[in-house]
């Protein structure tokens, strides 16, 4: 399988990167990482007429903690991400879930901007940015945007950046006091997509349940929000009985697609699994980080 | 096309390539270093993992004009002249490998993974291989090679 | 008797020779080979599994720059001999052959069959010129099953045979069937599936091919089991001489039975390269090997079990369906071994078998490391199947059933005799090593806990080769020939028509020709893929640790003799006093007489003795596989299943085993592991899986799940006591054995575990989402 021909840019500055999207966006591709767009290359499944290499634009890159949001550059390498202690500090969920993704080869090269642009619904950065509301900020020559997460992801491999447009960095609330995250999931091997996994990040304060978000992969084409499960939970103690409610709730009415990995029904089954795990793992990472 | 530098195996080696050539393509094809396999082409099987810039990398997933201006060690870089290194000399110890197509993948990821984590047991040792596949040993000898190598490297 | 000599590195875990290269990158495989002027081919496919090809446009292809030519599926017809695939022509088949080209002309029959190769200056240009082929297809409906298939209303996928049901179809009884069943306490029915996975080397096929038009002579640089089937392949389909075509193989990166003969792409990779007068070179991407190099094991079984109350397995009546896919290459050759192999080591005294392959619209059922592994598959199953709803044990229904050893021995129902087998013991060992009183005690306690834990056993027996047959070997698996030469540098050179692709032949070949000739192991070469130099053979059917094994160690005594007879021309002694030890002849009892090996090789070479002395320091032996003798052993894993998600885990996975002796332990071990990996990733993870429209649903890593090392466990292994039958060659193969008995293994492992829901298992493939169906579909019993 070998990749069919392009053109092919390395623009400089975000300038010029955007310049380009300008003009040839229609069958221009952005080649960050390449871990998810080179095999679709390599398997003519996609066929830009440019490809735009933005790995020259080191000022995409970078972990920053300001005014409560931890900023992180689109060109941020997903190794770089999870070895920053900001994020294991103020974003634990990011921490949790990025050890899942692939190998630790693929993160050498994977970028979280590209991972979330690519918004392939089973990956696992989707549903982190989903549950934790994060922002994605995006610029086109008729200047910048800020995008939140609940617009961000519009369908399969599809994301409300415009054509013109490049995402600039993505931005996680600072996790508040108490709280606590995992991201559990079901997968046939070790760093294989999730059939179904799930971002859970909670806060715990008195022993109650502050804050909620609960986030799938897997379930659709974009990130699933178990918003009627988050309602259930604030305000009450953690409690097996609890979960297996929160659980129930997460589940009910969803109709999940079908695949070589699962059916529909072994996705909700599983889905609910998850959610009772996935709690109490987030409940006993907000002790443990207290 | 477009030219190129890379600093391969410690020399700097040039090139005027197609932007759609992945490093794999141009380590095996215009440097004639054959020691990296390619045995999938989507990223799965780690046969043509090399260390770019320090970390491991899929060569297969890589465009060789992305690599302008790194530094790439493959695995006929690791010892001089067809010796072996420590991690080579224990996987041979503990035969290691059988038709030895994934070989040079396993060789070059386990020694990034060793330089990080020399320390490491051997769960995170299968976890940490776990992204390159062989089809030939049900991977203990290689998990064997790769603490033989651990255990000397940390009792030397 | 003459003893064994040196026994310096027999039995020893030798470092292997292979591995030096290997281990730095210095391996040589197809993909690897660079010739002067060399081209690349790329093949257009077939997108649909049945349709009519109307027409093929090749024009846009041919005008690409790079691309140098493009040859359709009627134009190589042209150029080529019609003819059988040269594996299927060589184990001989039965039965009206399918008609079809080398190339699809005008018809394609399975996603992913040839229409056209294009072949350019780069990889990357033939597949651009392959984009630009436009075939025109009319859809046919697809034979996607094998119930469609039986069907006589579908469409015959070739048009000559009718419909399609190939291969006899014929009815075998062993013992007394029918009064059999009739007086069993019992008469248990069981449908048994298996489904289809595949080989998967981690280099897939390929070959250069390199027609020098002067010369006439054809070279093909291959990846193949063995060179001169692949020669004989090709030169039948080119219409070439066979001593014209001039196979070579280096480093071969796995096959498991993949690669042997010359696949279609091949030969027309070789067909372009005569008709360019240019070296051209095709390596199958995983794309193509995933979809189109061939697939294994789809089998289905309808099985009558007659058995008395207490446990006692009298017959078995068995009717089976194979699914030899579009171009049957060897499926329609399984059912046969399948058959003969069924009854095990058990004391089985009636069988039934029938048999029916058929077509279609899928990829090739090609050899897959234990072809016949079904026969284990269904065997084990049965009995633990019978063994539940009797109440027993599945340790106990077998050693109520295993045949004793004896002598005279057992003698199977369908004709080998159970000699030297020590299934008995295998199963006693690896039920103690497992400690079952003590994991019964622990299941119970985390099924309290609501954890679900399960162990399970199997037991095979491998005929590698098998106990001496009155016929002798015959065929294609025939008597193992190998050339011996003491070369004038003084290396002990081994030249086998085995073709290693793992099995580090080099190595413990070595190590035998060194004992028996008393030469240190690295004054002996072993030669291997060049159809010029090595003698007939080919490597497979686990036969090569006696065959081969057997013709080295005999082989290597004739040498020495001959040697001996030459070196008394040196000495002043007769060759019945000298000996060879340590890479030195001698008088015996005079190590100050010691002259090199390497003096009286160059000796030999120098010319100066008369011609009644034979000086030409070689020997042609042939090994009949002495008295052969069966492998086995028994397997025994315990898992943990989460009945929550289905996901399995092998908590530990015991094998004891009997190959004979060994020749390298490590070699040995490394063998047994690959093969439970295997299993392990049938059972867990490998699906080639269609759609009902015959679209291929697993040709990318992403789909075709292969197990890591997260999946595959710490395995022990028990080398058993074994029951040598041979004065000297009691070596017996262990390649196929592992990936034999552990799907079995797994399946029983997994079935106990989820006893409490009242799950009885009746396939191979249980991802995560059949389990948790399985427990849904069951009814518990209390």
């Amino acid at each position: 399988m070998k990749l069919p021909s392009f053109e092919y840019e390395a623009p400089a500055t975000i300038a010029d990167a955007v310049g380009l999207l300008a003009e040839h966006h229609d069958e221009a591709n952005v080649l960050a990482g390449g871990q998810s767009l080179i095999p679709l290359l390599a398997l003519r499944l996609a066929r830009p007429g440019l490809l735009i290499d933005i790995n020259g634009l080191r000022e995409l890159s970078g972990v920053t903690l300001t005014d409560g949001w931890v900023v992180i550059g689109a060109m941020t390498r997903e190794y770089v991400a999870e070895e920053s202690e900001i994020v294991a500090d103020r974003v634990p969920l990011l921490t949790a879930a990025l050890p899942l993704i692939g190998h630790e080869a693929i993160r050498s090269r994977g970028t979280i901007g590209g991972s979330l642009a690519h918004a392939d619904p089973a990956a696992e950065l989707p549903a982190v940015a989903r549950a934790l509301d994060a922002e994605f900020v995006v610029r086109s020559q008729a200047g910048d945007r800020v995008i939140p997460a609940a617009e961000w992801f519009e369908g399969y491999l599809a994301t409300a950046r415009r054509g013109d447009e490049i995402l600039l960095e993505v931005r996680f609330p600072a996790a508040a006091p108490g709280t606590g995250a995992a991201f559990v999931e079901v997968a046939r091997r070790h760093g294989d997509f999730a059939i179904v996994g799930l971002a859970v990040s909670l806060t715990l304060a008195d022993g109650v349940i502050g804050d909620a978000r609960l986030a799938f992969s897997g379930l659709a084409d974009v990130p699933v929000r178990a918003a009627d499960a988050e309602e259930l939970l604030i305000g009450e103690p953690p409690s097996p009985e609890l979960f297996e409610e929160a659980a129930r709730r997460a589940t009910a009415g969803l109709d999940p697609p079908a695949d070589l990995h699962g059916s529909s029904e072994y996705r909700k089954q599983i889905a609910a699994a998850l959610v009772r795990r996935g709690l109490r793992a987030a409940t006993d990472n907000a002790n443990e980080r207290r | 096309m477009v030219d190129i530098t890379v600093s391969v195996n410690g020399a700097a080696r040039t090139g005027s390539v197609e932007a759609r050539l992945t490093l794999a393509d141009f380590l095996r094809d215009d440097l004639d270093l054959t020691g990296t396999h390619v045995g999938c082409e989507h990223g799965v099987c780690g046969a043509c993992t090399v260390i770019v810039d320090g970390r491991a990398v899929r060569s297969c997933l890589m465009l060789v004009v992305q690599a302008a201006g790194s530094e790439v060690t493959t695995i006929e870089g690791l010892a001089p002249d067809g010796t072996l290194g420590a991690l080579q000399q224990a996987m041979w110890d503990e035969h290691s490998f059988q038709c030895g197509f994934c070989t040079p993948g396993f060789v070059m990821q386990a020694t990034a993974f060793l330089r990080a984590r020399p320390d490491a047991g051997e769960q995170e040792i299968r976890e940490a291989l776990s992204g390159n596949i062989c089809r030939c040993t049900g991977y203990q000898s290689i998990i064997d090679g790769v603490l033989l190598a651990a255990r000397r490297g940390s009792e030397a | 008797m003459a003893q064994i000599a040196a026994e310096r590195y027999t039995g020893a875990s030798v470092k292997r020779s292979e591995d030096p290269r290997i281990l730095t990158g210095g391996g040589r495989y197809v993909a690897d080979i660079k010739l002067p002027g060399m081209l690349h081919a790329a093949f257009v496919r077939s997108p649909m599994a049945h349709g009519q090809v109307l027409a093929v446009d090749v024009s846009a292809a041919r005008d690409l720059p790079g691309v140098v030519l493009v040859l359709t599926g009627a134009e190589l017809e042209a150029m080529t001999v019609p003819g059988q695939d040269p594996l299927f022509a060589m184990m001989g088949g039965g039965g009206p052959m399918p008609e079809y080209t080398l190339l699809a002309t005008d018809k394609v029959r399975f996603v992913g069959d040839p229409v056209a190769i294009v072949v350019a200056e780069t990889r990357y240009l033939a597949e651009d010129g392959c984009d630009l082929v436009e075939v025109d297809y009319a859809d046919l409906p697809p034979v996607a099953s094998a119930d469609t298939a039986l069907d006589p209303g579908s469409p015959p996928v070739f048009a000559n045979l009718g419909d399609n049901i190939i291969g006899p179809h014929k009815r075998s009884e062993f013992g007394d069937v029918a009064g059999t069943f009739a007086g069993a306490d019992r008469v248990a029915g069981f449908r048994i599936d298996v489904h289809r996975h595949q080989n998967v080397p981690m280099e897939g096929r390929g070959c250069v091919a390199s027609h020098d038009a002067e010369s006439g002579v054809m070279t093909v640089h291959a990846a193949t089991q063995g060179v001169h089937v692949t020669r004989m392949g090709v030169a039948m389909r080119l219409g070439m001489e066979p001593d014209k075509v001039h196979v070579l193989a280096g480093d071969i990166g796995g096959s498991f039975g993949l690669k042997i003969g010359a696949s279609r792409e091949e030969l027309a990779v070789a067909a372009a390269s005569r008709a360019l007068g240019r070296p051209v070179k095709w390596v199958e991407d995983r794309g193509e090997n995933l979809s189109a190099s061939g697939h294994a094991r789809e089998e289905s079984f309808d099985v009558r079990a007659a058995v008395s109350d207490d446990g006692e397995l009298l017959g078995l009546d068995v009717k089976m369906v194979i699914d030899t896919g579009a171009y049957p290459v060897m499926g329609t050759m399984v059912p046969g071994i399948i058959e003969m192999m069924l009854p095990g080591p058990y004391k089985l005294a009636a069988l039934g078998f029938e048999s029916t392959a058929v077509i279609t619209n899928k990829a090739s059922y090609v050899a897959y490391r234990g072809p016949w592994a079904s026969e284990t598959f269904v065997r084990e199953r049965v009995l633990d199947l019978l063994a539940k709803d009797l109440g027993l044990d599945p340790l106990e229904i077998r050693l109520r059933n295993v045949a004793e050893r004896t002598d005279p021995p057992v003698t199977m129902i369908t004709g080998r005799p159970l000699v030297g087998v020590t299934t008995k013991e295998s199963l006693e060992r690896v039920a103690k090593l497992v400690d079952l009183p003590a994991f019964r005690r622990r299941q119970a306690e985390e099924r309290a806990r609501g954890r679900y834990l399960g162990v399970g056993l199997a037991t095979f027996l491998e005929a590698a080769p098998g106990p001496r047959s009155p016929e002798g070997p015959s065929g294609p698996m025939g008597l193992e020939h190998m050339r011996l030469r003491l070369a004038e540098d003084g290396v002990v050179t081994l030249f086998t028509g085995q073709m290693p692709h793992g099995q580090s032949h080099q190595t413990t070949l070595a190590q035998i020709a060194a004992d028996e000739f008393g030469v240190p192991f690295e004054q002996v070469r072993v030669v291997v893929g060049d159809s010029d130099v090595v003698p007939f053979g080919m490597t497979g059917g686990s036969r090569s640790a006696t065959m081969t094994g057997g013709v080295a160690l005999h082989g290597a005594r004739q040498l020495k003799a001959k040697v001996l007879d030459f070196a008394s021309n040196l000495f002043e002694a007769s060759a019945s006093d000298l000996e060879i030890a340590d890479g030195e002849v001698l008088v015996r009892g005079d190590p100050d007489s010691a002259i090199a090996v390497a003096e009286v090789a160059r000796q030999a070479a120098s010319g100066q003795f008369d011609a009644d002395v034979d000086t030409n320091l070689e020997v042609q032996a042939s090994y009949d596989g002495g008295e052969g003798g069966w492998s086995g052993g028994s397997h025994c894993a315990i898992v943990e299943v989460d009945v929550e998600t289905g996901l399995v885990k092998i908590e530990r996975y015991i094998a004891a085993e009997d190959c004979g002796a060994l020749i390298n332990p490590a070699v040995v071990e490394g063998q047994i592991r690959g093969g439970i990996a295997q299993g392990i990733g049938a059972v867990l993870l490998e699906r080639s899986a269609y759609d009902q429209d015959g679209n291929y649903q697993s040709a990318t890593f992403m789909d075709y799940l292969l197990p890591t090392a997260c999946d595959v466990p710490r395995i022990e292994i028990e080398h058993l006591q074994t029951v040598p039958l041979d004065a000297d060659v009691n070596f017996r193969g262990v390649g196929e054995g592992g990936m034999i008995v552990a799907p079995p293994t797994l399946v029983s492992a997994i079935e106990d575990a989820l006893a409490p829901f009242g799950v009885r298992i009746h396939e191979q493939h249980l991802p995560p989402a059949r389990i948790l169906e399985l427990i849904a579909e069951a009814e518990p019993r209390r």
